[in-house]
């Protein structure tokens, strides 16, 4: 950068900016870092280069964690180096088990019902509910997958679970679709391996009674297109337990 | 993309001020509504379950203690909680490197997670983003995104490149110059 030498200020920006990144090493990485903990105005500098840099990461498609994964943060948490007072982390610890048995205890319920069950296979005479659970069986003909979905408005959980072996070829993963009726597919994510996916899907998604969940063979990232690629391996519609 | 939390914003926040006055029922929600979308962060620039797993923990041990630095007036609750999974996918991806920096130093950088606490979001979106970065030649385009999502450092991305490290060094600086100017256009 010999004809376009950068200001005082650039400069200054500019290490901001390498250490946001991560692109420095050695001792002027540990001087960058330590200018950030005593300089709250070069703290900022650099927060405001992560702010900028930070819409990339909406590239990354969600995947749903292994359910195991709370447990294992709660008992990281429930243990802190220094722990308060014993009342206080025993009740700490309370809050969270209540939280998560709740959780599980929802999820296995369900879960065992759908198994043993079948959703009606005719409209229900009443209108459901407006918090009614809804079940849908994923499933199509040329293909041996089999799966099934369960919604709870009241927690606004969805969990999927497959009932057979789920066809992938190497190096590709499958990716769950809402279709709502009438429009085009939503993604999902992409579901993870050999477990059910869980997760809590925010107001507004359409997950009524009649959409349509389906899933496709995709690159491991997702669906580049944000459509479906590749083949449906199952689809169901949703209908109330 | 589905788990759009902009929607639930509002809801985000709540729930942060309660897991920094050490509610564990709302850090329990936070997981469930955010956990995904972080998750994906950490395989993307791991792209090892294993290696996720270890750094979605280490990032929610992270927002449990720390989720009292974040300010709502500088940045959506969604944005600080994925520059943490980030930065978190990151220290990992380094300590695994044969030429990682010594343990004390990695600690270092991994307790200060200055970007992070710090961030301030202005109204930049994805797609403004891609615009700037597309507009700038190849080898700084392709070197900050090496940097953002694989953690290599201007030696790392030398080596890489087969360049001298002052050239990496120039057209990096220049790049993110340049990437600045069209930000704030």
């Amino acid at each position: 950068m010999t004809d376009e030498r950068p200001s005082d200020r650039d400069e200054r920006d500019l290490l901001a900016a390498e250490h946001a990144l991560g692109l420095l090493s050695g001792a002027e990485r540990a001087r960058a870092a330590a200018l950030a903990r005593s300089d709250p105005e070069f703290a900022r500098l650099a927060g405001r280069w992560a702010g900028r840099l930070a819409p990339l990461l909406d590239e990354a498609t969600p995947v749903a964690p292994p359910a195991r994964l709370w447990a294992a943060i709660e008992a990281r948490i429930g243990a802190p180096a220094a722990p308060p007072s014993n009342v206080v982390l025993l009740r700490r610890r309370t809050i969270f088990w209540r939280a998560y048995a709740a959780a599980a205890t929802a999820i296995a319920a369900s879960l065992a019902f759908i198994l043993v069950t079948r959703p009606p296979a005719t409209p229900p005479v009443q209108p459901p509910p407006a918090g009614a659970p809804l079940a849908a069986t994923l499933a199509a003909a040329d293909s041996p997958a089999r799966l099934v979905a369960t919604w709870e408005p009241a927690s606004r959980s969805l969990i999927v679970a497959a009932a057979a072996d789920m066809p992938s070829p190497a190096g590709r993963g499958h990716e769950l679709w809402l279709i709502p009726a009438g429009g085009k597919p939503l993604p999902m994510g992409m579901m993870p391996r050999g477990r059910p996916m869980r997760m809590h899907v925010p107001g507004g998604m359409a997950l009524r009674e009649g959409a349509m969940l389906a899933v496709s063979v995709e690159p491991m990232q997702g669906s580049p297109t944000g459509l479906p690629t590749g083949p449906v391996i199952a689809a169901g519609m949703l209908k109330r337990v | 993309m589905i788990l759009a939390m902009d929607q639930g914003a509002g809801e985000l926040a709540r729930l942060m001020a309660a897991v920094s006055a050490g509610d564990g029922s709302a850090l329990a929600d936070l997981y469930a509504r955010t956990s995904a979308k972080l998750y994906g962060i950490c395989l993307r620039v791991l792209g090892s379950e294993a290696e996720a797993e270890e750094a979605l923990q280490e990032a929610f041990v992270a927002i449990w203690r720390r989720a009292s630095s974040f300010d709502h007036s500088k940045a959506s609750p969604i944005t600080w909680l994925s520059v943490l999974a980030r930065n978190k996918a990151i220290d990992r991806l380094r300590a695994r490197r044969p030429a990682a920096e010594t343990i004390d130093a990695a600690h270092e950088i991994a307790d200060d997670g200055a970007s992070a606490l710090d961030l301030v979001e202005a109204e930049e979106d994805r797609a403004r983003l891609s615009h700037c970065l597309d507009a700038l030649d190849d080898q700084p385009r392709d070197a900050i995104r090496a940097a953002f999502f694989d953690g290599l450092t201007y030696q790392e991305l030398a080596e890489r490149d087969a360049v001298p490290l002052g050239t990496m060094k120039s057209w990096i600086r220049r790049g993110l110059l340049r990437l600045r100017a069209c930000l704030e256009r």
